[in-house]
C-alpha cells in the first residue's frame, strides 16, 4: 500500500492546448495563434537558411527558385500567407485587448454576466472578417492572375 | 407532479485504494425540471452509488466547493440545472488540472498556494499604520468600483480547470491568483505592487496568460479573471516605463478628527420617541 | 521587471515587423504593382544582387531579421517553457533559444552583407 499513489494526476496536458471543445470562439483563436506563430517562425528560420543559398552562386539560386515555382510550393506559399494574415490580424486584437482596451470598465457582476470575451466580441468578428477578406484577396491574386 | 426526463449520468469514478486509473459509471435518473446536477448526484448516491464521493456545501453558488467538469466544461454542480444542459447523457468528471483525490474530488491545494503567493492583502507603505492608525482611509465610490468586481471570487478553482496554460504548466499562477493580484494592486489603499512582482513578473506569472478567455467563460460569479489579468498587464507595463500610478498611503489617511466630524455630519436624525 | 521588459519588447517590435514585412512583401510578391517587373524577374539572381546593394534595403533587412526573430523566438520560448520542465531544463531551453536566435541572426546578417558588397552580375 505504501507505494500506491494517493491521487490521480488529472492535468489535461497538451490536450488542454489543442482541444477547445465547448469553449468560446476566442479559445479556438488561441490555438490558431499558437499554430500559425509556430509555423511562421519555423518558416522564417528555414527562409533565412534557404536564401543563404545565393552564396553558392547563380545556378544554385536559380535551381531553388525553380523548385519554388512548382504548384506544391504555391499552395505552401498560400498557407504561409494565410497564417501570416491570421496571426497578424488576431495579433492586433490581442494587442488591444491585452493592454486593456475594448474591455469596458470593471463593474459589479450582475447575472447574466457579460465577460470581457463577450465585451470585445464585436471587435473579434470585425477583425476575423477582415482577415478572411485579406486571405481571399491574397488567394485570388496568387492563384488567378 | 412535474414532468421528468430520463437522463443518463456518466460519472467518473476513482478510488485511490483500489484503482490505478479512473473509470466511468453510468446511472439513469428521471430528472424533473429545475433539478441541479448536485441534487442529481445526491439522488444517485442515495439510491444507486452509495460510495460516490464529491465535495459540496452551500448548494447556492457561494462556497465554491462543488466545481466539476460537467459536459466537458467546468461548472458549479449546484448552479447547473440538468435539463438546461440539453443533452440526454450528462458527463460528470472531477475538475481537470488538479490532482484527483477521489471520484469527483479535486485537490484544490495548488489554487490556495498560488492565491497566497500574490500576497492577497492590502500592503501599506507605512506598516506602522496597521498597529497605530493615525486615521481612516479615504476611498471614493469610483476608487472602489475599480476593484469590486474582482472581490466576488469564491475560490472554486473553475478558472484554473479551464485555463489552457495551467493544462501543462503546474507552476503558472493561473487566472484566480492573477486577478486577485490586480484586485489588490489597483486598490488605492495598497502600495504592494513591488512586493508582488517577484511572483507575477516571473516566467510562470502574468505573461503566460494569452487571453484565450476560457477562465472568464467558466467563472460562475462574473469575476471575469481574464479582464483583471489584462488590466494587470497594462498596470505592469506602465509601471515599468515610469508611468505607473504613484501611491502614497499617508496622503490617503483621513485624520481621526476629520473622521469624527464626518461621523457627526452623517449622524442619524435625533430620536423622536 | 524582467518578464515585463521581454513581453513589452515583443509588443514593441510588432509595428517594425508590420511595416518592414509589408515592404518585403511588396518587393517580392507585388513587384508587378510596385516596380513594374514580373515576380519571376524580382526573384532573379541578378535583380536580387542589385537590390541588395542599396543601403536602405540592407538596413531594412537587418531590422526585420532582428525584430522578426525576437518576436518569433520569444513566442516559441513561451510555448516550450509552458511544458512541465525541470528548472535545469528550463534554463537549457532559454539559452538554447537565445543561441539559435543569435546564430540565425548572424547567418542572415552575413548573407545580407555578402549581397551588399557583391561585385554584381
Amino acid at each position: 500500500m505504501a507505494n500506491k499513489p494517493t491521487a490521480y494526476n488529472n492535468r489535461l496536458g497538451l490536450k488542454g492546448w489543442v482541444y477547445a471543445g465547448n469553449y468560446t470562439f476566442e479559445r479556438y483563436l488561441y490555438i490558431g495563434h499558437r499554430l500559425s506563430g509556430l509555423g511562421l517562425i519555423a518558416y522564417m528560420v528555414l527562409h533565412i537558411i534557404e536564401t543563404a543559398n545565393r552564396m553558392r552562386g547563380e545556378e544554385a539560386w536559380a535551381a531553388l527558385m525553380g523548385l519554388f515555382a512548382s504548384p506544391v510550393f504555391k499552395i505552401v506559399e498560400y498557407l504561409l500567407f494565410a497564417a501570416a494574415v491570421f496571426h497578424a490580424m488576431n495579433g492586433v486584437r490581442l494587442l488591444l485587448v491585452e493592454l486593456g482596451f475594448f474591455l469596458g470598465k470593471p463593474q459589479e457582476p450582475i447575472f447574466p454576466y457579460k465577460s470581457s470575451v463577450m465585451k470585445h466580441r464585436p471587435l473579434t468578428y470585425i477583425i476575423m472578417l477582415l482577415a478572411g477578406l485579406l486571405m481571399a484577396l491574397g488567394g485570388s491574386s496568387l492563384f488567378f492572375k | 407532479m412535474t414532468d421528468t426526463k430520463p437522463i443518463t449520468f456518466r460519472i467518473r469514478r476513482y478510488d485511490p485504494d483500489v484503482d490505478t486509473i479512473p473509470h466511468w459509471e453510468e446511472h439513469k435518473l428521471n430528472v424533473p425540471d429545475g433539478m441541479t446536477v448536485l441534487e442529481a448526484l445526491h439522488e444517485i448516491k442515495a439510491e444507486q452509488a452509495p460510495t460516490l464521493a464529491w465535495r459540496s456545501s452551500c448548494r447556492m453558488g457561494v462556497c465554491g466547493s462543488c466545481g466539476m467538469f460537467i459536459n466537458h466544461l467546468p461548472m458549479l454542480a449546484c448552479q447547473t440545472q440538468v435539463l438546461h444542459l440539453g443533452t440526454d447523457v450528462v458527463t460528470v468528471a472531477p475538475l481537470p488540472n488538479y490532482d484527483n483525490v477521489k471520484d469527483l474530488v479535486p485537490n484544490l491545494e495548488p489554487l490556495i498556494q498560488k492565491h497566497a503567493a500574490i500576497k492577497p492583502f492590502i500592503i501599506l507603505s507605512n506598516s506602522k499604520e496597521i498597529d497605530e492608525p493615525t486615521g481612516e482611509f479615504i476611498q471614493t465610490p469610483e476608487q472602489r468600483d475599480e476593484y469590486s468586481q474582482f472581490t466576488f471570487c469564491i475560490k472554486c478553482g473553475l478558472c484554473l480547470a479551464a485555463c489552457p496554460t495551467v493544462a501543462t504548466d503546474p507552476l503558472f499562477l493561473g487566472p484566480q491568483a492573477l486577478a486577485q493580484a490586480y484586485r489588490y494592486t489597483v486598490d488605492n489603499r495598497d502600495c504592494g505592487l513591488q512586493e508582488r512582482l517577484e511572483a507575477i513578473d516571473a516566467f510562470h506569472g502574468l505573461y503566460q496568460c494569452h487571453m484565450a478567455g476560457a477562465c472568464s467563460q467558466a467563472c460562475p460569479k462574473g469575476v471575469d479573471p481574464a479582464f483583471g489579468i489584462q488590466l494587470l498587464k497594462r498596470t505592469l507595463v506602465l509601471d515599468s516605463i515610469g508611468f505607473g500610478k504613484k501611491k502614497s498611503s499617508l496622503a490617503r489617511v483621513m485624520p481621526l478628527a476629520d473622521v469624527v466630524k464626518a461621523i457627526e455630519e452623517f449622524a442619524p436624525p435625533p430620536r423622536t420617541v | 521587471m524582467r518578464e515585463t521588459r521581454l513581453w513589452s519588447l515583443h509588443i514593441l517590435v510588432i509595428p517594425v515587423i508590420a511595416v518592414l514585412l509589408g515592404m518585403h512583401f511588396a518587393v517580392q510578391h507585388y513587384a508587378p504593382v510596385f516596380y513594374g517587373m514580373s515576380v519571376e524577374k524580382a526573384r532573379d539572381f541578378a535583380t536580387m544582387i542589385e537590390r541588395g546593394k542599396s543601403t536602405a534595403q540592407f538596413v531594412v533587412y537587418i531590422l526585420l531579421l532582428a525584430a522578426g526573430l525576437y518576436h518569433g523566438l520569444y513566442g516559441t520560448r513561451g510555448i516550450i517553457r509552458e511544458l512541465p520542465l525541470s528548472p535545469a531544463l528550463a534554463k537549457v531551453v532559454d539559452w538554447g533559444i537565445l543561441t539559435v536566435g543569435v546564430l540565425i541572426f548572424a547567418l542572415g546578417t552575413y548573407v545580407t552583407w555578402w549581397t551588399f558588397v557583391h561585385p554584381g552580375v
